[in-house]
């Protein structure tokens, strides 16, 4: 008897072995390491769970920062859809990786609702491409186009995160008048932005885009993140720190810069930098020495190296380490309007992110102001570090797997991280 | 007394030397001159460089002073000493101040050494010192559009135009300009002009707007076709070929007259769309050529492109004007085997038959067995699959074996067509379904299969999708293979509605065949083309998540995202 029953057994077993795991799994484990298929889509499958109201959990510094999902059905199909590599698990096997978090510099930190998430930029897009626009769409992430009439009359409170790219919040059109003044896309821009200006009751677009940057400003103070990349980063600092000065050449609003304008910027209203020097002259594509590579200025142009993440206390630094989740330590470098930012002008507070080793600039920062966040990244494109203006934008279904998208999408799931008292 | 340096003693030496020479009378003045610069010339060659400073500065002692300068620019670079060649200019300038040699070294210099508020300085002082010399602003501009500097060239030649009045003379200048702001059209109109007086441009016009982005070239063509001149013409002749439109290229040269050199231009066409495979394009300009100034070398040169083309008609009527100017000897190695291609091509195989019998004696037994395999092919694209072998009979060899093996396909003898077609000569499409089919099936004959590959070689697509539909019936192995080959019949002719079908039926009775992908991608494609974006993405879907093993899913979701962002095609 004993005999006739062992080989219908062992087929048991070894069916409750191939077929058991996928079918009565609890959780989904969205791996971030070598193991993913497609990084950038994981940040959307991730959203997607938080979207649908389930509860997420990002294990950082474990295997790459993995997400451990519910274990459902429309999970599973989209991410069988979009190519993203997930690993039914059960409570057992949670429980090990819980304890192997708990004994290593790794933690467990709960997602609970999706982010409302804005984007500033232009209603018809420039000659280049937003790095932002292109990862959040390619991974499936919904998010509320904003430009300068909706930051001036809407309510930004509605809004988790903000994200800026590559606009010129000191009115200069990031001085591509010196190389496109009569490029049509050029003229129609700035005619759009002139009008926009005066909607708004300003007579010029420097006016406009202070105040812009004064809303900005405003928002983070009061609880807001904000993500900026780019030209953004250094022109709005340049921007909320010239409330009262005029830093804008003659091109825009008619008359030259305050040739005291240095002396004059009020740096207390600036989230990340101090006693950086304007750019004096208006044919000089640059507007301070904020930027370490200086692309513009051929005579100033730094070569591109490669930047190193900061390996933070997961326990300690929850905040930071989400930011620098990733399966690449080492990223290569890529330029953008403003590239890096010089160590000298950063304030004490500042949080250095990602830095390249022996060099005065660092790549990727971050800091409080207020009651709210502020998160710069240096460059244009992660995957395109020449980029240039008119060229094609990034394919991203080429770079499935690109670490410099996953420092943008690590912003855009970090406010969605439920806040725990830090421990220091 | 002090004691004096040897450079003292040097530059005295120097001086002298160009004080004799100085009053010597011309020719030996002038033979000095040459062997000085020679002779820092050789120095300069053979690495020994301190030695061919001291030959360079005594070139310039002689009086050659441009020449000199510019060694000792080339040398003091090549010691990164670049700043040792600025105390020369300037006392050199102190003589000669409006001297161009000089002053571009001077510009070059200065911006080399990133002194660019002394390099505008210079450029300003040398416009001061020659106000209606278009020289400087051509030179300032010149360099600083060679370091991609386009907004600062932009300035200096807005201040040309204003000193000068205009442009005019800074055309080549303002048209590199336009190029690298992307101003293409406005880039075109000044090449345009620029070409009016120099005519030699024509290649740097060509590498200069070649770059301009797909969809800019419209507005370049538009200014190019705008001009009469036969250099706009022949521009845009190359710059189509070089983007890929050879026959529009040809279309903007063809009507060059022989005053236009045309002969020589059409010449460099048809060659390059001949290293292209723009064989078409290649044939109209050696035609055209022919027309101009006959020879039969040309004549056959278009027949072949024609061929290679797939218009063998035109072939035939090249090769008949080339054929009554050639010797015996000549028709037999030059025209026959193009003959034989372009009979055999249009299935003129009887024709093609009698040739090769009527010079068959003088011919050797490799080329005979040649032509009997073209033949053969001609007879099967004839659809006289018994001919076919009868032209083979009597050869063989390899080639011969495979293309008996067609045959044997052709007849439904799959078992014959897969022994001669395990080690094909070449891999072609057909190849590639022949094999595909031929190991998928174990059944050593169907007659319907045969039927509908030889429908697909005489170019008869409707019947041959028939058969392959009718052949799944015969060959149930095979079935979900013969199926996916009807549909790609169909689609290839634009019958969406029967491709559909058979898609539908291999997802419904063959769904764990490989081919069951391939219809859901296919049937997915089609309803983009015809705007069904739901029923595309429901199609694509369906291949991730049913097959996901399937080499297809990569594409397939590559697709999928192309749908979702609206690139629908």
């Amino acid at each position: 008897m004993r005999n006739v029953l062992r080989p219908v057994l062992a087929l048991f077993t070894l069916c409750t072995l191939l077929f058991a795991s996928p079918l009565t799994a609890q959780h989904l484990l969205v791996p971030m390491d070598d193991a993913q298929q497609n990084h950038l889509k994981a940040y959307g499958l991730a959203f997607f769970a938080l979207k649908a109201g389930d509860r997420a959990e990002w294990f950082l510094n474990y295997r790459g920062g993995s997400f451990l999902l519910p274990d459902d059905p429309a999970l599973r199909r989209k991410a069988a859809l979009d190519g993203v590599t997930v690993v039914p698990v059960d409570d057992g096997a949670v429980a090990a990786a819980r304890k192997e978090i708990a004994a290593g510099n790794m933690d467990a930190i709960t997602l609970e609702k999706a982010p409302h998430i804005a984007i500033y930029a232009p209603a018809k897009s420039p000659p280049w491409d937003d790095a932002v626009t292109l990862a959040l769409r390619y991974a499936g992430i919904e998010y509320t186009q904003i430009w300068d009439d909706e930051i001036l009359k809407s309510d930004l409170s509605k809004f988790d995160w903000i994200h800026l790219h590559h606009e010129d919040f000191t009115g200069q059109e990031n001085k591509l008048h010196l190389g496109f003044r009569d490029a049509p896309w050029f003229i129609e821009q700035r005619d759009n932005d002139l009008t926009a200006a005066q909607r708004n009751g300003y007579s010029n677009i420097p006016a406009l885009k202070k105040a812009v940057a004064g809303r900005l400003h405003d928002f983070v103070e009061k609880g807001g993140f904000l993500f900026a990349m780019c030209g953004a980063t250094e022109t709005l600092e340049l921007a909320m720190a010239a409330q009262n000065v005029d830093i804008a050449g003659p091109f825009f609003d008619g008359t030259p810069m305050d040739p005291d304008a240095d002396a004059k910027m009020d740096w207390v209203r600036a989230f990340a930098f101090q006693n950086a020097h304007l750019e004096m002259s208006p044919g000089v594509n640059a507007m301070s020495d904020i930027d370490g590579h200086q692309v513009n200025v051929p005579t100033r142009r730094q070569p591109l190296g490669q930047f190193t993440l900061f390996n933070f206390s997961a326990k300690f630094d929850p905040v930071a380490s989400m930011l620098v989740q990733n399966h690449r330590q080492v990223i290569p470098d890529f330029y953008g309007v403003t590239t890096s930012f010089s160590k000298a002008v950063l304030k004490s507070g500042d949080v250095i992110l990602a830095t390249e080793d022996g060099a005065p600039w660092v790549k990727y920062l971050h800091g409080d102001y207020g009651k709210g966040s502020w998160t710069y990244l240096g460059g244009h494109d992660p995957e395109d570090p020449q980029h240039n203006i008119g060229a094609l934008p990034t394919d991203l279904s080429l770079h499935p797997n690109s670490p410099g998208y996953r420092l943008i999408l690590n912003n855009v799931l970090f406010p969605a991280a439920k806040k725990k008292p830090l421990k220091t | 007394m002090g004691r004096v340096s040897g450079e003292a003693i040097r530059s005295v030496l120097i001086l002298v030397v160009g004080v004799a020479l100085q009053a010597s009378p011309k020719p030996v003045l002038a033979q000095a001159q040459t062997a000085a610069a020679n002779r820092a010339f050789d120095l300069e060659q053979a690495g020994r460089l301190r030695d061919a400073i001291a030959a360079w500065r005594q070139v310039i002692a002689t009086g050659l002073t441009g020449q000199g300068v510019l060694g000792l620019e080339r040398v003091f670079a090549q010691l990164a000493q670049d700043d040792s060649v600025l105390p020369t200019l300037d006392s050199l300038l102190v003589q000669t101040p409006a001297d161009k040699i000089l002053r571009a070294v001077q510009l070059r210099v200065l911006r080399s050494l990133g002194r660019e508020r002394d390099a505008r300085a210079a450029f300003d002082e040398w416009v001061k010192l020659a106000p209606h010399d278009p020289v400087p602003y051509r030179e300032y501009a010149g360099q600083l559009l060679a370091d991609g500097r386009a907004a600062a060239a932009d300035t200096v030649l807005q201040q040309a135009s204003a000193s000068l009045g205009s442009t005019k003379a800074l055309t080549i200048e303002v048209a590199e300009l336009r190029a690298a702001l992307g101003l293409w059209a406005a880039a075109a109109a000044a090449w345009r002009d620029a070409m009016t007086t120099e005519e030699y441009l024509e290649q740097t016009v060509v590498y200069s707007l070649q770059a301009a982005p797909i969809a800019q070239r419209d507005s370049v063509r538009a200014v190019l076709r705008a001009s009469p001149a036969a250099s706009s013409k022949k521009v845009l002749g190359t710059l189509e070929l070089q983007w890929g439109a050879a026959r529009d290229g040809w279309r903007a040269i063809a009507a060059l007259t022989a005053a236009d050199s045309a002969f020589d231009t059409w010449n460099d066409f048809a060659q390059e769309a001949e290293r292209q495979g723009a064989w078409l394009a290649a044939r109209d300009a050696f035609a055209a050529m022919n027309r101009l100034r006959p020879a039969p070398s040309t004549a056959l040169r278009a027949a072949s492109s024609a061929i290679s083309g797939g218009e063998p008609v035109s072939a035939l009527e090249l090769i008949a004007s080339a054929r009554s100017q050639l010797q015996p000897t000549a028709i037999r190695t030059q025209v026959l085997p193009l003959q034989i291609r372009a009979l055999t091509q249009l299935g003129r195989a009887a024709e093609a038959e009698a040739l090769v019998a009527r010079d068959s004696a003088m011919l050797d037994a490799g080329t005979r067995r040649a032509y009997a395999r073209q033949i053969a092919w001609g007879w099967i694209r004839a659809g006289q699959v018994e001919k076919a072998r009868a032209s083979l009979a009597g050869a063989s060899g390899d080639d011969e074996d495979e293309v008996g093996a067609w045959i044997a396909l052709y007849d439904g003898d799959l078992a014959k067509a897969r022994a001669g077609l395990r080690h094909p000569t070449e891999t072609t499409a057909e190849i590639v379904t022949a094999m595909a089919l031929l190991s998928r099936t174990k059944a050593d004959s169907s007659r319907a299969a045969g039927a509908a590959f030889l429908a697909l070689a005489r170019g008869d697509s409707a019947q041959a999708a028939t058969r392959f539909e009718r052949a799944a019936d015969e060959l149930p192995d095979a079935a979900p293979l013969l199926l996916a080959l009807a549909a790609r019949v169909q689609s290839a002719r634009h019958q969406d509605a029967p491709a559909i079908a058979i898609w539908r039926r291999i997802l419904t009775q063959y769904a764990t065949a490989p081919e069951a992908a391939e219809s859901d991608l296919e049937w997915a494609r089609t309803l983009r083309r015809k705007g069904d974006i739901a029923g595309a993405v429901d199609h694509l879907e369906h291949l991730i998540l049913t097959y996901p093993q399937s080499a297809l899913v990569p594409q397939a979701r590559r697709e999928l995202e192309a749908v979702r962002m609206g690139n629908a095609q």
